[in-house]
């Protein structure tokens, strides 16, 4: 089949959503209404009607943010099956994704209760346990109390290798963040491999969004755990994202093995984001005093900033280009993502009685 | 109706200062002015006034309409007929206190969420008791049946019901049913009570289905009080609607006024606005504002005639009964002012189109019918969203179901059967079969097509030399490609195309005439732009220079040439798809019959007849309203809608929104 009867369908289809969501003013709307209850209102008559009709009849907000990834994956599921096999094999990787965070809270719950000694029945009520790609039992994890209970949960799927490089003491003694990683990790090579086996056109169309997007997660690593919370350059090594230009120029030079990694990592980021060096210069390198914590995390929230604004352009520039491509699949999910986390943030600050102008401070709007 | 757009005047009026509310709020009461920013006046003037400056501002006034639409939708209570209200007799706008009983009325729906959220974080934990137990995951669970040594149970069960879980306690032994992960928390309490486990094995056999059950009966009681709760919250805004509807009818009264205030100037005693006005209406606002005034006022009125044409905003005036076509003008574009009402010609022409490519009683029937019962159903629920089948679809089904009837009768067609036609049979001409007159194959149907083409673009011709004689442009209604030359070519054309055809496509006919005429019309083609030219130059406007002259000429000349032979030959072949629509039908009807008649059963004919039916009714029925619509936008519309004007919007408490 052409690029074009492949693409037609979708594009047609994807284009017209884009279009609403586009013109649509609920989230200023949403910002705008001086309540919650005013605020879900706003929802109704929108593709979010349902998270207004959750609300309605439950009052419970976390449930209605349930409603909204149970949304997510129902759309994905949705596009799937229009796009051609290669394409859909990665949409179904940028699903794994949701799956992974999932995952991620399930597990979080789980040391919780076990490591922390912490309640958790009212968190994981709200767990989604909707078939997502894998077969994962969550409520196995969520009830486990040994580890290899949590590892027989992902048992079959690619979650359970990298489990199982953990133990109950490792955990107990470094946290989650190693197994977070690690997961984060298999994630992105599952990405690459799946970017690999696209057709040329759209291959390149993803890996500059990608390639972006993981850079900026390990300048993100870069200036929260190498400068921020202190991580050793030999950890620091094990944690940065080998892909992306930042990733894949630090292999290049070898810059990991270095005596100091941390500085020329800052090298790299600055020859290709020169915008956010002085960010970058401003974290200072210890978190003790109150002061220094809320200038770094202003600091990050810049970087951040700007990283989701270059990415938003990024994004735009694909909506613009070729119209048979992955690239209009890939914009829609990035609005669809985005309007989806902007609800979710305007309702948590309005159940917070947050005025609308921290609200819309807090947004960068 | 009016066969052109409607006539306007536009009005400058000064008022004093004092007058100033009673006159805006008459003028909105009549709702037929849109006001013109003053500042459209000469600098000069401008200097002399000063604008508008409000007690409340507008945005304010939006916002709290705003709160108060979304808290009458929230209970389903209608937005007022704004209308019925006497304006002149609302109570003085009192926005901190519509504030302050808007946050009252949000808080007390906050609360019952609240208490909603609190019930439905217990239902959460019920059902998820109850899956495990479903799902056989009875290890996730944490069972005790038993009794304490010291303590109340009382106290214990206070104190229990703070984790998740389900307690029997009015008899011993007491049971208690949790999740395995809150165990810990669970013996910790139990432990403080001296806790001791029943040893009775039938006891504890029977505990899990006892909590069991319990928690299926708390579920139940839950899902009921959460239904009630949800509407209470509607109950708080319904008890409120005595408070909420005079509240919205006064905040959209300002905010109107406030809206139609933005665009006046005023000096230290006067106030001076402007506004278009249908020229019909004119005498009954000038005695509106005297009548106001007392006489203490100055009216003025321009003619729109005088006022450059793309200046003047456009009205139509359409018979309630072509509104639903009116929309179909509105969405294509605004007629120049002065020009045709495209209206009633899209009208006659959108339904014979349709019934042309979509001839069946019986269907059509359905059509009328489905149309008639959404509208009805929309009628008597004024709030309900639209569908799939919206209102503007329901209405227009009213008018094509008709038209589809009348073309089933002329073409003896019911359901896809044949019956006695007042035309011609279609389906059997379709089939092929013998039919006696004039029409006996699909080549006489794509004919009948062409020539209603012929007949629709010669129209579309017709009504824009009407409008270009209007506009007294002579040299367009002349030399253009829609003008008359491009008439009398086409003319020639058909003439032309007719005489091959006719000869079997062998020979091409010849006639003393038609050479020269085809040589004429293309010299004054060509002639048009020295001419335009000479009468710039004449007029003493800018015509250019010599070489631009000369290069236009050229262009415009292949361009125009281009568009003549090849555009009015595919408009007019444009017109076959009608034929290939109601070939489409009729052969889609027999098809679906024959695939009935297969089985040899009754019952299996009828419901494969019935899906058929349907299935044609829906994707036969859209195709042909689509294409109805695209043919009359493209093939006739593009002959005569120049789409340059701006709609007319007045205001008025009708009005929907109002926006600058």
């Amino acid at each position: 089949m052409s690029r074009v009867s492949d693409y037609a369908y979708i594009n047609a289809r994807l284009r017209a959503r884009i279009g609403i969501m586009r013109s649509s003013d609920i989230i200023e709307n949403m910002i705008k209404a001086p309540t919650l209850v005013e605020a879900v209102a706003k929802l109704d008559g929108t593709r979010h009607q349902h998270i207004a009709d959750v609300y309605r009849s439950t009052g419970d907000l976390e449930a209605a943010e349930l409603s909204l990834i149970e949304e997510q994956v129902a759309s994905y599921r949705e596009i799937v099956p229009f796009l051609p096999p290669e394409s859909s094999f990665f949409m179904t990787v940028l699903l794994e994704k949701l799956e992974m965070e999932n995952l991620k809270t399930a597990i979080r719950l789980w040391y919780s209760a076990s490591i922390m000694h912490h309640s958790i029945s009212d968190r994981a009520k709200y767990v989604c346990r909707t078939l997502i790609v894998h077969p994962i039992d969550y409520d196995r994890i969520m009830n486990a109390s040994a580890f290899g209970e949590v590892e027989t949960a992902v048992a079959g799927t690619p979650y359970k290798d990298i489990l199982s490089a953990f133990t109950f003491e490792s955990l107990s003694k470094s946290g989650l963040f190693p197994l977070e990683i690690a997961l984060d990790h298999m994630w992105f090579s599952h990405l690459m491999e799946a970017i690999r086996k696209l057709p040329a056109a759209d291959r390149h169309l993803a890996e500059n969004i990608y390639n972006v997007d993981i850079d900026l997660k390990n300048i993100l690593i870069l200036v929260r755990y190498g400068y921020y919370y202190h991580l050793e350059g030999s950890m620091l090594s094990e944690v940065i994202i080998p892909a992306g230009y930042i990733g894949t120029e630090a292999a290049r030079r070898g810059v990991l093995r270095s005596d100091d990694p941390i500085t020329s990592l800052k090298d790299i980021v600055h020859r290709r984001y020169p915008a956010i060096t002085e960010e970058i210069d401003n974290i200072r390198r210890t978190a003790d005093d109150f002061t220094t914590m809320e200038e770094n995390a202003r600091q990050i929230m810049l970087i951040e900033n700007y990283l989701a604004a270059w990415r938003l352009k990024a994004y735009q520039r694909l909506l613009l280009g070729k119209p048979f491509s992955i690239g209009v699949v890939l914009s829609y999910f990035f609005l669809e993502r985005q309007e989806d986390s902007m609800i979710q943030a305007v309702l948590s600050a309005k159940s917070y009685s947050w005025s609308e102008g921290k609200i819309r401070e807090a947004l960068g709007l | 109706m009016s066969m052109f757009t409607q006539k306007m005047k536009m009005l400058t009026a000064v008022v004093m200062e004092n007058d100033r509310d009673s006159v805006v709020r008459a003028l909105l009461r009549k709702g037929v002015m849109e006001f013109v920013h003053i500042d459209a006046l000469p600098a000069d003037k401008m200097s002399r006034l000063s604008s508008h400056s409000s007690s409340v501002p507008r945005a304010a006034l939006t916002d709290a309409r705003v709160r108060i639409e979304t808290l009458m939708r929230e209970a389903g209570i209608s937005l007022p007929d704004i209308e019925s209200v006497d304006i002149d007799q609302l109570p003085p706008l009192d926005m901190e206190g519509y504030r302050r009983f808007l946050d009252r009325l949000s808080g007390s729906l906050q609360t019952i969420r609240a208490e909603q959220k609190e019930l439905n974080e217990k239902l959460l934990s019920y059902s998820e008791i109850q899956r495990y137990a479903a799902e056989g995951k009875n290890e996730y669970l944490d069972l005790r049946t038993g009794t304490i040594t010291h303590g109340s149970a009382k106290d214990l069960l206070s104190r229990l019901q703070l984790i998740d879980g389900i307690y029997l306690f009015d008899s011993e032994p007491y049971i208690s049913l949790t999740f395995r992960r809150d165990s810990q928390r669970v013996s910790d309490l139990m432990d403080k009570f001296g806790w001791a486990e029943s040893p009775d094995p039938e006891t504890q056999k029977n505990a899990l289905p006892e909590a069991l059950g319990k928690a299926k009966d708390l579920s139940r009681e839950i899902q009921q009080k959460l239904a009630e709760l949800s509407e209470d919250a509607k109950s708080k805004i319904l008890e409120s609607r005595d408070k909420l509807i005079p509240m919205w009818t006064n905040v959209r009264v300002h905010e109107l006024c406030e809206h139609v205030e933005s665009c006046f100037s005023y000096t230290k005693n006067t106030t001076l606005f402007s506004g278009w006005v249908p020229a019909e209406y004119a005498d009954d606002i000038s005695r509106i504002i005297y009548e106001v005034t007392k006489g203490v006022s100055i009216v003025e009125w321009t003619d729109a005639d005088s006022l450059p044409r793309d200046e003047v905003p456009v009205a139509m005036k359409s018979p309630k009964i072509l509104r639903p076509f009116q929309r179909m003008v509105d969405n294509y574009n605004t007629p120049e002012y002065g020009s045709i009402n495209p209206t009633p010609f899209t009208a006659v022409a959108y339904m014979l189109m349709f019934m042309l490519m979509f001839a069946d009683v019986g269907q059509g029937l359905v059509l009328l019918l489905v149309g008639l019962i959404g509208s009805s159903v929309y009628r008597k629920h004024p709030e309900m969203k639209d569908g799939l089948l919206s209102r503007y679809l329901c209405t227009l089904l009213i008018y094509l179901g008709p038209a589809s009837m009348v073309g089933g009768l002329l073409f003896g067609s019911l359901f896809g059967l044949q019956i006695p036609a007042l035309w011609f049979p279609f389906d059997a001409v379709v089939e092929g079969e013998p039919v006696p007159g004039l029409i006996n194959s699909v080549y006489d149907i794509l004919a009948i097509t062409i020539f209603f083409g012929i007949g629709v673009i010669y129209l579309g011709l017709f009504l824009n030399w009407i409008n270009l004689f209007r506009k007294k442009r002579y040299i367009e209604l002349v030399f253009d490609k829609n003008g008359i030359v491009g008439g009398v070519l086409y003319a020639a054309g058909i003439w032309f195309a007719y005489g091959f055809v006719r000869s079997g496509y062998r020979v091409f006919p010849s006639a003393p005439w038609f050479m020269p005429l085809v040589a004429f019309c293309l010299v004054l083609i060509l002639v048009k732009e020295p001419l335009e030219f000479i009468i710039r130059k004449h007029r003493g406007q800018d015509a250019g220079t010599i070489s631009h002259l000369i290069l236009s000429t050229v262009m415009e000349f292949l361009v125009e040439v281009l568009e003549i032979f090849s555009g009015l030959l595919s408009n007019t072949l444009s017109f076959m798809r009608v034929a290939g629509l109601g070939i489409a039908h009729a052969s889609l009807m027999m098809a679906f019959y024959q695939l009935a008649a297969l089985p040899g059963n009754a019952i299996a004919f009828v419901i494969i007849a019935l899906l058929g039916n349907v299935l044609v009714i829906v994707l036969e029925g859209m195709s042909a309203g689509i294409q109805s619509l695209r043919l009359n936008y493209y093939e006739f519309f593009t002959k005569y809608f120049t789409g340059h004007g701006i709609a007319f919007e007045p205001v008025g408490l009708r009005s929907r929104i109002v926006s600058d």
